[in-house]
């Protein structure tokens, strides 16, 4: 393991109460792979990214980095951030409006007390990386958005780190540059092999992005997994709410049989995919995607289950149509083909496999 | 031209006619310096013809009698008052006395001087902080100038009179008090002039520092101040009004520092100070008036004034007449 | 308040930083404010005795003290509003928009910083007064009137002249905000469809909120403390403030009661916390004013089209009044034998026998060096220690920090005239008693505020992250410090040398006590000539002194650019 967070808990006061930032943090956090943090704001994610860098004093807990255990609170032992030898990029970027490319690039080089040819020849190189060679000298102040982030992140890789961190670094972007900045990104990490921790609130960076993810919230770690797991298998009713568009059904457990569980749900009786760990008679949200529904099912998937529902609105999204379908006293979210045949007010026959019903527990 | 070649002559004249104890001379030259905290101004030229004629170096230190006492109990309470000789008005060197900061002192120099000029064992007086109605001569017709005290409360200088805040101001309360106790036949022809003087609304300043400037500059016709401005402020178009009744003032006094770190420095200097020589610099160039005999301001007019020097209030009786000048003037 | 964790909050260092700062500002500021408080619970005799609760029914007790206290709220806030007013848009206009002739605002905002405050009165008074004031006799003749429409023996006068003198201090608070503004917060505005007027009022002016806010409280704190408008205007006008009330106890009697004075003194010091407290209340949330970060550093500059000439006007009129007026009336009565008003008769007394004699006085000159060495010597000290101290202030935000920010700001709101004597108390027990380096330490502590006050409103806008990058890329505190956060606050540290170093050139509150034979500085020189009414001297001396303010000012400002330049900034 790279980082090993145990028992973190943070607290800050805030108008007379106190905010329990982290509240037992326990997390390992794999090498050479690109880790997020997601959560929705104010979940303590960047608190954990922030304790991790050094730039947060933890009350409680451990965090060993490589081996090397940079805080205890048992031990009396704090690491300065600037000892903990890290990279990041922060999500103003952080670029040094009196150094030009260069120096600010050069400065973690400066800070290791290198000599000057070598700082010289690996700054280039950097830069060179993150296609930004030839700007040396232009000042940090006449730079776009995409070509400050670029710096952020040479300067954050010059130092080679054995971590690099990022604090939602493509916020600041407009949306067509964040998806291209996403991709290109992802292809530099994966080209470095490095050790990443990415932080975000936006699901769709955390699901590209990433070899593993965390979700928090609240200040604690809710579940950790590949991006499939958290968002096909995930079994925490927040994790599965805030990864992707979902359809709660509330419900109680009626029976098990193998791997199907029967549900009495708010729209009936649904089979759904078994989980381990539940008992019959208890209640249940039953998770499926609109990607998920077919209206209308297959006619092969003897086994889905069907329902009926009354069309209310169908918006074009351009690649494809959503649409809301009553079904008794719920309206579904689905997914449909861009060109349909339906119409708002038409009667509709949907279905979904039972794999794609998902128990949750809140 | 003329002047300043008259006052080196004299100068150099009374370098040559001090004479003080060789013995006493030698120690004090031993010990260098005279420290000298003084709320007098303008006696550097003395400070200077001291040096000249002893070879001790006097070195000045001044103190507004707002900060006298504060700045002398408090550097002597920590035992680092620096002071071998102190000049302040009467009332503060009493005060010092009562707290064990002088030494008594009578210098030779003093016999030249009135009986009264020595005050007790320690505090010695040389000159009166004298007040006088200052008036602009380019301004003010010589009819109008006032003959008694009691002018100053005729309506015709309403809004022309300019004079330190009788609600605060020490010497103004001192004085005004005088006034009653020496001027006017009884106390409700005092008031009468009071009355008068306040319905006049007299524009206040915090000290008699800044009274002559209005005069000066004629933004005012009349002051309450003092003539030595006339000396001082040469040649602004001042004189002082000729009043009937004698002048009033504060008597400046000196005495010796008893925790002295140049006691016979202290003394020579004392002594050098009541020479004729050191008063006729004070006089001369300052225009302070001096109880040495036979000496004068160069002010035509002050040889025959009655100058004399008033009851030193205690703090509590001049709190008790500013608070009372207050309600009299109006003053909020 | 990190909870039960110790060593490692030890090891981040800053509450080390933090606690020592509080421990060296207290010390210098406490002490003597302490010994003060001591003293007004004292019955002694401008020392200590016996514990008393007499001096407060005293002075609480005068049944005049509610008109004084009334006077002394419109003075101070009406002082705070004119001038914070004013400095804002002489700001606005040098920062944000085309207005010719920029020059000009520097010095604009600086000269009465360096005029001796007694004789910037004095001047307005030979110009403004009632009886044969010059503007008064203009404005008689050309408008027929049989008396003089302005008396400058008002509130409104106290008002109009202390707003001059504290100008200094606001405009240098603001303007380095204003620079560091983030143009795009208002191209923002702008872009939503909101006309300049508008951006002016809904985004520019709310997001200078804490840079208004400093100017203000500090304008107040420091017209509080101000004798000489109410000594010289407001005396004469029988219009008393908590300064000259505190002035009358003083001085009435032979042995001044300091114990009063000091009782009284701590209301001025009351209002002042409470203000502090407000302060730091108010802009609680630095965060949401942040401004510099890497993406805005470039103020845009705004065409002023049709209001350029009404404004230039109107900045020129000004310029008259505060740089041209004042230096002029110096320059005269430095020349005259007496004071007078101008005519045939003063033109033929003029000589420069006054220069003469204040350039052949060995005092003045002593007093000439050592002013110079505490300004220039005083301001760099003082900088060094503002900049830690500002540093806290702003990125620790702790209790403590809290408390070092309300500790910068005691001595300096108390009185000039009872500070003083809380200063000789204090030194009179250390070994620096009757050294320049009493006055030194004086100065510094008395006018912290001077250097913490820009510094801070320049440090609020520069995010935080700019800091911590620099550490995470291995660069320790003081590296950062060195490296990152000096190099942005160039013009904060340029503004601060600056009111310091020509605050200590002119100081005299604490010198006047502190002074002795040897140590004389320019302000107690000029003193003395005001006491002995040499007013031609005073002017001498007085023009001297401004000229000294001017080169350390126009060497400031050259240094300040030379290093802006080097980092490759515009600006300020």
């Amino acid at each position: 393991m790279e980082i090993r967070i145990q028992g973190l808990r943070r607290m800050f006061p805030a108008h007379g109460k106190v905010i329990r930032a982290l509240d037992g943090v326990d997390l390992d956090i794999p090498a050479r792979s690109i880790f997020t943090l997601l959560g929705p704001s104010g979940c303590g994610k960047t608190t954990l990214l922030r304790c991790i860098v050094g730039l947060e004093v933890p009350d409680a807990g451990e965090i060993a980095i490589g081996g090397e255990t940079v805080f205890s609170s048992a031990r009396g032992i704090f690491v300065p951030p600037e000892k903990r030898g890290l990279g990041m990029v922060f999500q103003t970027y952080a670029i040094w409006p009196h150094m030009n490319v260069f120096q600010n690039v050069a400065y973690p080089l400066e800070t290791r007390k290198l000599p000057r040819m070598e700082i010289r020849e690996r700054v280039r190189r950097v830069l060179e990386f993150v296609q930004l060679a030839g700007l040396e000298s232009r000042p940090a102040t006449r730079l776009s958005g995409g070509q400050q982030q670029r710096v952020a992140l040479a300067r954050a890789l010059v130092a080679e780190p054995r971590v690099i961190l990022f604090d939602e670094p493509l916020s600041n972007l407009d949306a067509k540059l964040r998806e291209e900045t996403r991709k290109e990104l992802r292809a530099f990490l994966s080209r470095l092999h490095i050790t990443a921790v990415y932080v975000t609130h936006d699901r769709t960076e955390a699901l590209s992005l990433s070899d593993r993810i965390a979700v928090m919230n609240d200040g604690r770690i809710l579940e950790v997994g590949s991006p499939r797991q958290i968002y096909f298998r995930s079994g925490r009713r927040f994790v599965a709410d805030f990864v992707g568009r979902a359809n709660l059904l509330e419900g109680r457990l009626r029976a098990l049989a193998g791997d199907l569980a029967v549900v009495d749900s708010e729209v009936g009786v649904l089979r759904c995919a078994a989980r381990e760990g539940l008992a019959t008679g208890s209640p249940v949200t039953v998770c499926i995607r609109p990607e998920n529904i077919r209206v209308p099912p297959p006619p092969e998937e003897a086994d889905a289950n069907r329902l009926r529902g009354t069309v209310e609105s169908l918006l074009f999204v351009g690649e494809s149509c959503e649409g809301e379908i009553r079904v008794g006293g719920r309206r579904l979210l689905v997914e449909l083909p861009a060109e349909g045949e339906l119409a708002e007010g038409g009667e509709v026959e949907l279905g979904f496999a039972p794999r794609h019903a998902l128990l949750l527990t809140p | 031209m003329n002047a300043i070649a008259l006052l080196l002559c004299g100068l150099a004249a009374a370098t040559a006619a001090f004479a003080a104890d060789p013995s006493l001379v030698e120690k004090a030259r031993a010990e260098k310096k005279a420290a000298f905290y003084a709320n007098i101004t303008a006696v550097e030229p003395i400070l200077e013809a001291f040096a000249a004629a002893t070879g001790v170096k006097a070195e000045y230190t001044r103190l507004s009698t707002s900060k006298f006492v504060s700045t002398v109990l408090t550097e002597h309470q920590a035992r680092k008052l620096a002071a071998d000789v102190l000049q302040a008005p009467l009332p503060i060197l009493e005060l010092l006395k009562e707290k064990g900061v002088l030494a008594a002192h009578r210098p030779a120099a003093l016999k030249a001087y009135p009986a009264w000029a020595q005050r007790d064992d320690c505090i010695f007086t040389f000159g009166i902080e004298y007040v006088a109605p200052i008036y602009n001569k380019d301004l003010v017709k010589p009819a109008d100038v006032p003959r008694r005290y009691e002018d100053l409360a005729d309506p015709k200088w309403k809004d022309k009179i300019v004079m330190a805040d009788p609600s605060s101001h020490a010497t103004t309360i001192s004085w005004l008090v005088g006034l009653k106790e020496k001027a006017f036949p009884d106390e409700e022809a005092w008031r009468r002039f009071l009355k008068g003087l306040a319905a006049n609304r007299p524009m206040f300043v915090a000290s008699f520092g800044p009274t002559p400037a209005p005069i000066e500059s004629g933004e005012k016709w009349i002051a309450i101040s003092m003539p030595k401005y006339i000396v001082t402020k040469a040649p602004a178009p001042l004189d002082w009004a000729r009043v009937e009744q004698p002048l009033f003032g504060t008597p400046r006094a000196m005495a010796i520092a008893a925790a002295a770190p140049r006691p016979n420095a202290a003394r020579l200097f004392a002594e050098y100070w009541l020479s004729r020589e050191a008063m006729t610099i004070l006089a001369e160039k300052v225009g302070e008036y001096v109880l040495h005999p036979g000496i004068f301001p160069p002010i035509a007019g002050i040889q025959t004034a009655r100058v004399e020097a008033i009851r030193e209030l205690p703090d509590e009786e001049i709190r008790r007449w500013g608070a009372e000048f207050k309600k009299l003037f109006n003053t909020p | 308040m990190r909870g039960p964790v110790r060593s490692p909050a030890h090891a981040d260092g800053s509450r080390a930083l933090t606690g020592g700062l509080v421990v060296l500002v207290g010390f210098l500021t406490v002490c003597p404010v302490l010994l003060l408080l001591l003293g007004s619970l004292s019955e002694g005799l401008g020392a200590f005795g016996r514990l008393t609760l007499s001096k407060y029914r005293e002075a609480y007790g005068d049944p005049g003290f509610g008109v004084i206290l009334y006077n002394t709220f419109v003075f101070t806030v009406g002082s705070a509003a004119v001038c914070t007013a004013l400095a804002l848009f002489l700001a606005y206009l040098n920062t944000r928009t085309n207005i010719p002739g920029k020059f000009l605002f520097r010095f604009l905002s600086l000269v009465p910083m360096m005029v001796p405050h007694i004789l910037f009165c004095v001047s307005w008074v030979l110009l403004l007064n009632p009886s044969n004031g010059l503007l008064n006799l203009l404005l008689r003749e050309v408008l027929g009137l049989a008396s003089s429409p302005v008396n400058i023996y008002t509130l409104p006068g106290m008002i109009l002249v202390e707003a001059l003198l504290d100008l200094p201090i606001a405009y240098l608070v603001l303007a380095p905000a204003l620079s560091a503004f983030d143009a795009t917060l208002e191209e923002s505005s702008r872009v939503c469809g909101a006309s300049t007027r508008r951006t002016l009022l809904r985004v520019t002016l709310p997001v200078l909120r804490p840079a208004i806010l400093s100017a203000f409280i500090l304008v107040i704190v420091r017209s509080l403390a101000s004798f000489a408008v109410p000594s010289v205007i407001g005396i004469p006008g029988r219009i008393y403030v908590l300064a000259s009330h505190i002035y009358r106890l003083i001085a009435t009697g032979f042995s001044p009661d300091y114990g009063q004075a000091a009782a009284v003194g701590t209301s001025a010091l009351a209002a002042s916390i409470v203000l502090v407290v407000l302060y730091r209340r108010l802009t609680a949330s630095a965060e949401r004013f942040v401004t510099v970060s890497s993406r805005g550093f470039r103020p845009a500059i705004l065409e002023l089209q049709g209001a350029k000439l009404p404004l230039s006007l109107a900045v020129g009129l000004l310029s008259f009044v505060l740089i041209a007026l004042p230096v002029l009336v110096l320059g005269y009565v430095s020349l005259l034998p007496y004071s007078m008003v101008p005519g045939a008769k003063a033109f033929a007394l003029m000589s420069l026998k006054n220069w003469r004699q204040v350039l052949a006085d060995p005092i003045s000159i002593l007093a000439l060096r050592n002013s110079l060495l505490l300004g220039v010597g005083g301001a760099a000290m003082g900088m060094i220690l503002s900049f830690f101290v500002s540093w806290v202030i702003v990125r620790v935000r702790s209790t403590a920090s809290g408390l070092l920010e309300s500790l910068s700001f005691l001595s300096f709101s108390f009185p000039g005239i009872v500070i003083g004597v809380g200063f000789l108390w204090f030194f009179v027990f250390t070994p620096l008693y009757g050294t320049l380096w009493a006055l030194l330490f004086g100065y510094i502590a008395a006018y912290l505020p001077y250097g913490i006050r820009p510094l801070t409103s320049a440090l609020v806008q520069i995010h935080g992250h700019l800091e911590e990058s620099s550490r995470v890329c291995g660069a320790g505190r003081l590296t950062t410090l060195r490296r990152i956060v000096l190099p942005l606050l160039v013009p904060g540290v340029v503004s601060g040398w600056i009111l310091m170093a020509t605050m200590f050139v002119r100081e005299l509150s604490l010198s006047v006590v502190l002074s002795r034979p040897g140590t004389e500085v320019l302000a107690v020189q000029i003193l003395r000539f005001s006491e002995d009414g040499l007013w031609g001297r005073l002017a001498a001396l007085g023009i001297v002194m401004i000229l000294i303010s001017t080169s350390l000012v126009v060497i400031a400002g050259l240094v300040g650019r030379q290093r802006m330049r080097a980092y490759g900034l515009e600006g300020a």
